[in-house]
């Protein structure tokens, strides 16, 4: 057993882990384990922009920003929280412009901004240009940008080294009035080198996941192959709950079919979206704001087309992004890798022709449960000593119901760093918790037990299975009876997967045994979500249900908390355990949400 | 420019602009692949597979349906699956090509379609490759930006002309195809290869950077810029466009100029 | 039970031996080379046709090429350096591409160091035996055909 020391060890190497990794590199002694290569990771896939009220070519101010945040988020944000984003948004963009990134420039050389979904001026009156970004690869030189400055900075990486497990100890600790619970201390992480097949521990005195969402389990996603929740279902089996799981947002535009995302700067470029009868539907649905109304209401809306039978192409099963008005040099300039995609794998021509689209899965509002320093929740009231999370993989909450488009790299900046920066801080303190007694002893149980599984059944059959049953049923509209579609459909593929194997038994890039691991955080995560969704008996932001249209702040004003509890049971699911946390509120109260 | 000014019509003929999609083909196609795992034989050897695919379907949608209903052991990177994380680069046909990028139809279907890792980095198992000489190159070459002088409190500005000045080489994904498809990077993997200069011309020419005669005096080395033989191999395997081989031209030029 | 390790160096520290870069000396010498290459192929394409005219075009063309030709031809000073410029330069500029071509193709630095190590030899001996030829040519060697000799 290999045993490496670090002061702090952040998991994943994507935006908010590499922002963490530029603070706490510089702050004590780092490691940062990832399963790709840092530039592999699916920040580099953002396309759009990220915005902060910089009102570098229009009036603009980060409490309009936070306004909008919390609004397109349902109300189900944590205010104190989006305050923080939206507030140091400014700096974090700035930030990033100081470490190199080459930002597209107005005339006079300022950072140039665009118009992006559900961003607007003085409350809702406008569209405003707040995202900032470059062409429609911002993503892209957001992660190229961040991996240069950890070079910069002599950011150890472990690359190819998988995060299997945490290891966390319990202590018994007493409350203010006395009672006593069982306080959780983290000690490591687990990880496997892809390259030789061995298992390291990571002795650390904090540790920052940041390993990003869980797009994997739907069919239909803009999400990479490896975004297989594993953070998030690490956290969830060491007993740390999940919080909001039910809401996934689809990104309205998708390459039909496909589900490579063509961005929100397409309609923020002057792109609309057409039904089969060439109308532009945006109009009924969101009279002010049209084409660039949050990401829930754009993908419902385009879904109800379809629903109503204005679909274009054979089937009937997908609506037009039109982008023959706009000037074609204006396209290149702006939006050159997504004409680029249409062109690649749709052979349609945007500058003449309409680009087939549909809804996609996008992004996991919910996660681990987080504050507004980074810190780890474990219960309610209790958050757990040296463990943080930043990114997709956490929940701050910012996002609410519903995140904005160029929210999310918003996110792993401001809250990657300050989870770098705390998790740095904590460390200088702390002392190393001492590694449980075998803590590779659960580990290799579970690697052993898939490599040596002699079943019948294969990783990719049940993958497929879920991914469809997912799209089938826990997609943009949702009922009661769907949902319990799905959990049963979750149930059944359960049982196939205690009756796997695997034809790689080999220990050198075992990418057989590891697909069929995260197939394991895949069902634990799609249960998680669908059961989460079974109790939220309203529609808010990305969670839509046909048999609860309607917003019902009375019951549902809080977040959901799932646990896993062998001993619990929650819709006649056992092994789960239900809690509710309120939101925080600042001074934005509940209103209808229009636009 | 701006947009804002047109209003787009809210209904159009639809007939008269057209919209993609239609019937999509299937065919039958042969994929043969350089099979590699030392823990079984020190020995490469090719494997053929008969697939059925779709129109629609790339190379790596061909190595997906191996692995997952064929052979389980057959190994490969990929993540994000449309070209924009760099993780599946490969020879398809004897080219350098990122297999999510290459469509299936684009190519002689019937003949079988050859796989094989990318050439001149230690293949460790199948298409995968040991990417840390690669990236060791691209660390020598000091890829970030430098800049000397106070720190200003807000943003530094910088022209839209100084900004596309060096933006054909901000796309680079770090993908190694160009790299790799360099016959001076074949005989002994000394050359820094296009990927690193393409790096270095990213910041030696970003305006905002202070560090670029260090940059320069890096790629002066015999190993440096002085090896590439202007073959446009680079230029060619690029899956994103770049113009590789006249980027490695400009740091020449600079290098001279620097001298003179 | 365990090993363990402070710093265990990640990916890099198992990096294949014959990537790693000795640091080469500092200096031009690469730049210079390729510099050369093109400033010697503009002059060598000026001295080749020049020569090629000269020689095989003007006057009788390639029917009053001979002994004597040549002989008065390098009589003159003008022709003299002319030929002399045309053999280094040629000389030179063949020899670096070879040298490239030594260095792209062979893949163990002991066959290289001994081909370049020929090639210089090589180019050493055909510079020198034709500068010398060019400065010291007589035209009256013994059975020279050329008049002014009789």
């Amino acid at each position: 057993m290999q045993v490496h020391k670090y002061d702090v060890v952040i998991v994943g190497a994507g935006g908010a882990g590499m922002r963490a990794a530029i603070e706490s590199g510089q702050r004590a002694h780092t490691a940062v384990l990832t399963k790709l290569y840092p530039t592999r990771s699916h920040t580099g896939a953002a396309q759009g922009g990220m915005c902060a009220a910089l009102a570098n070519v229009e009036e603009d101010n980060w409490e309009w920003h936070t306004f909008d945040t919390i609004k397109g988020g349902d109300y189900l944000v944590d205010q104190d929280a989006a305050e923080i984003m939206a507030k140091e948004a400014i700096d974090a963009v700035l930030d990033l412009e100081k470490m190199g990134l080459p930002f597209n420039r107005t005339p006079e050389g300022k950072i140039d901004q665009r118009r992006f979904g559900g961003h607007t001026r003085d409350h809702g009156k406008a569209p405003v240009r707040r995202a900032c970004y470059a062409a429609d690869r911002t993503g892209h030189m957001i992660l190229q940008t961040l991996y240069q400055n950890c070079v910069k900075h002599n950011v150890e990486f472990y690359n190819e080294y998988y995060a299997l497990d945490l290891l966390t100890v319990e202590e018994e600790a007493t409350r203010e009035d006395g009672s006593t619970y069982l306080q959780k201390r983290v000690a490591g992480v687990v990880s496997y080198d892809l390259a030789t097949g061995e298992l390291h521990v990571f002795q650390a005195k904090s540790v920052v996941f940041a390993s990003g969402g869980a797009g994997k389990v739907f069919k239909t996603t803009s999400n990479a192959h490896t975004l297989t929740g594993d953070g998030m279902g690490i956290a969830f089996r060491r007993g740390i709950p999940l919080e909001d799981m039910e809401f996934v947002q689809f990104h309205p535009t998708g390459l039909a079919g496909l589900g490579i995302l063509l961005s929100e700067a397409a309609r923020g470029e002057g792109g609309i979206l057409r039904n089969s009868e060439g109308e532009r539907f945006m109009e009924r649905y969101a009279p002010t704001i049209k084409d660039l109304a949050p990401r829930d209401i754009v993908a419902r809306s385009m879904a109800n087309e379809v629903r109503e039978g204005r679909g274009c192409g054979p089937d009937k099963d997908y609506v037009l992004l039109d982008l023959t008005h706009l000037e074609p040099a204006h396209i290149d300039a702006k939006l050159p890798d997504i004409t680029e995609f249409a062109r690649t794998y749709l052979g349609v021509e945007p500058y003449t022709e309409p680009v087939p689209v549909f809804p996609t899965a996008h992004y996991v509002m919910g996660g681990v449960p987080t504050n507004i320093q980074g810190e780890v929740h474990q219960d309610n009231d209790h958050t757990i000593p040296g463990l943080y999370a930043a990114g997709e993989v956490a929940c701050v909450s910012v996002h609410g119901s519903n995140r904005l488009g160029t929210n999310s790299l918003l996110d792993i900046n401001v809250f990657g760093k300050r989870a770098g920066t705390y998790a740095a801080e904590y460390a200088k303190t702390a002392d190393f918790v001492d590694l449980p007694e075998n803590p590779l002893v659960e580990t290799q149980a579970l690697l052993d037990n898939v490599r040596q599984a002699d079943g019948t059944e294969r990783i990719a059959a049940i993958r497929k299975d879920l991914q469809d049953t997912m799209d089938a049923n826990m997609q943009v509209f949702r009922t009661g009876d769907t949902i319990k579609k799905a959990v049963k459909d979750i149930e059944g593929l359960r049982e196939r997967y205690a009756n796997i194997s695997i034809q790689d038994k080999g220990k050198r890039f075992n990418l057989d045994l590891l697909e069929a691991v995260e197939l394991g955080f895949l069902l634990d995560l799609a249960e998680v979500m669908s059961v989460s969704a079974l109790g939220r008996e309203e529609s808010r932001g990305g969670h839509f249900r046909e048999d609860f249209p309607d917003r019902d702040d009375e019951r549902f004003m809080k977040h959901s908390m799932v646990y896993k509890d062998e001993t619990a049971e929650m819709q006649g699911i056992k092994g789960l355990r239900f809690d509710t946390k309120p939101v925080t509120f600042t001074r934005y109260q509940p209103m209808e949400r229009k636009y | 420019m701006s947009t804002e000014a047109v209003e787009p019509a809210s209904k159009i003929d639809l007939a008269a602009v057209g919209g993609g999609g239609g019937e999509i083909p299937q065919f039958d196609i042969t994929l043969r692949v350089r099979r590699y795992n030392p823990e079984v034989s020190e020995e490469a050897e090719w494997e053929d597979f008969t697939l059925t695919m779709f129109g629609t379907d790339r190379v790596l949608d061909a190595l997906h349906k191996v692995k997952w209903e064929h052979d389980g052991s057959l190994s490969f990177r990929r993540s994000c699956a449309h070209g924009i994380c760099g993780s599946d680069a490969m020879r398809i046909n004897g080219r350098n090509r990122l297999a999510c990028k290459t469509l299936l139809k684009d190519l002689d279907t019937s003949k079988p379609i050859t796989v094989e890792a990318i050439k001149g980095l230690p293949v460790e198992k199948d298409l995968i490759v040991d990417m840390e000489p690669f990236f060791q190159s691209y660390r020598e070459i000091m890829p970030f930006l430098v800049s000397k002088g106070h720190e200003p409190s807000g943003e530094r500005y910088q022209s839209p002309e100084d900004r596309e000045r060096y933006d054909d080489t901000t796309k680079c994904i770090l993908c190694a195809a160009c790299t790799s498809s360099c016959p001076v990077f074949w005989t002994d993997g000394q050359y820094f290869g296009p990927a690193a200069i393409v790096n270095a011309h990213r910041f030696i020419f970003d305006s905002r950077d202070d560090a670029g005669d260090m940059r320069l005096e890096i790629l002066n080395d015999k190993e440096g810029v002085w090896r590439c033989r202007t073959t446009f191999n680079c230029t060619e395997a690029c899956p994103r466009g770049i113009q590789v081989t006249k980027a490695i031209a400009e740091v020449k030029q600079a290098v001279l100029a620097r001298s003179m | 039970m365990a090993t363990t390790t402070e710093f265990v160096p990640p990916r890099s520290g198992r990096i294949d031996k014959k990537y790693n870069r000795v640091p080469g000396k500092k200096g031009n010498f690469e730049m210079v080379a390729w510099l050369f290459m093109r400033i010697s192929g503009l002059f060598l394409v000026v001295l080749i046709f020049g020569h090629l005219i000269t020689n095989l075009l003007v006057g009788d063309g390639i029917n009053g090429l001979d002994f004597g030709f040549v002989a008065g031809k390098w009589a003159d000073p003008l022709w003299q350096f002319w030929d002399l410029a045309m053999l280094w330069l040629a000389m030179l500029h063949g020899t670096n591409g070879v040298r490239t071509i030594i260095n792209d193709y062979a893949d163990k630095d002991r066959t290289r160091f001994w081909l370049k190590m020929v090639l210089y030899f090589a180019t050493v001996v055909i510079v020198v035996l034709g500068t010398l030829v060019i400065f010291t040519f007589d035209p009256c060697i013994p059975g020279s055909p050329l008049e002014v000799c009789n």
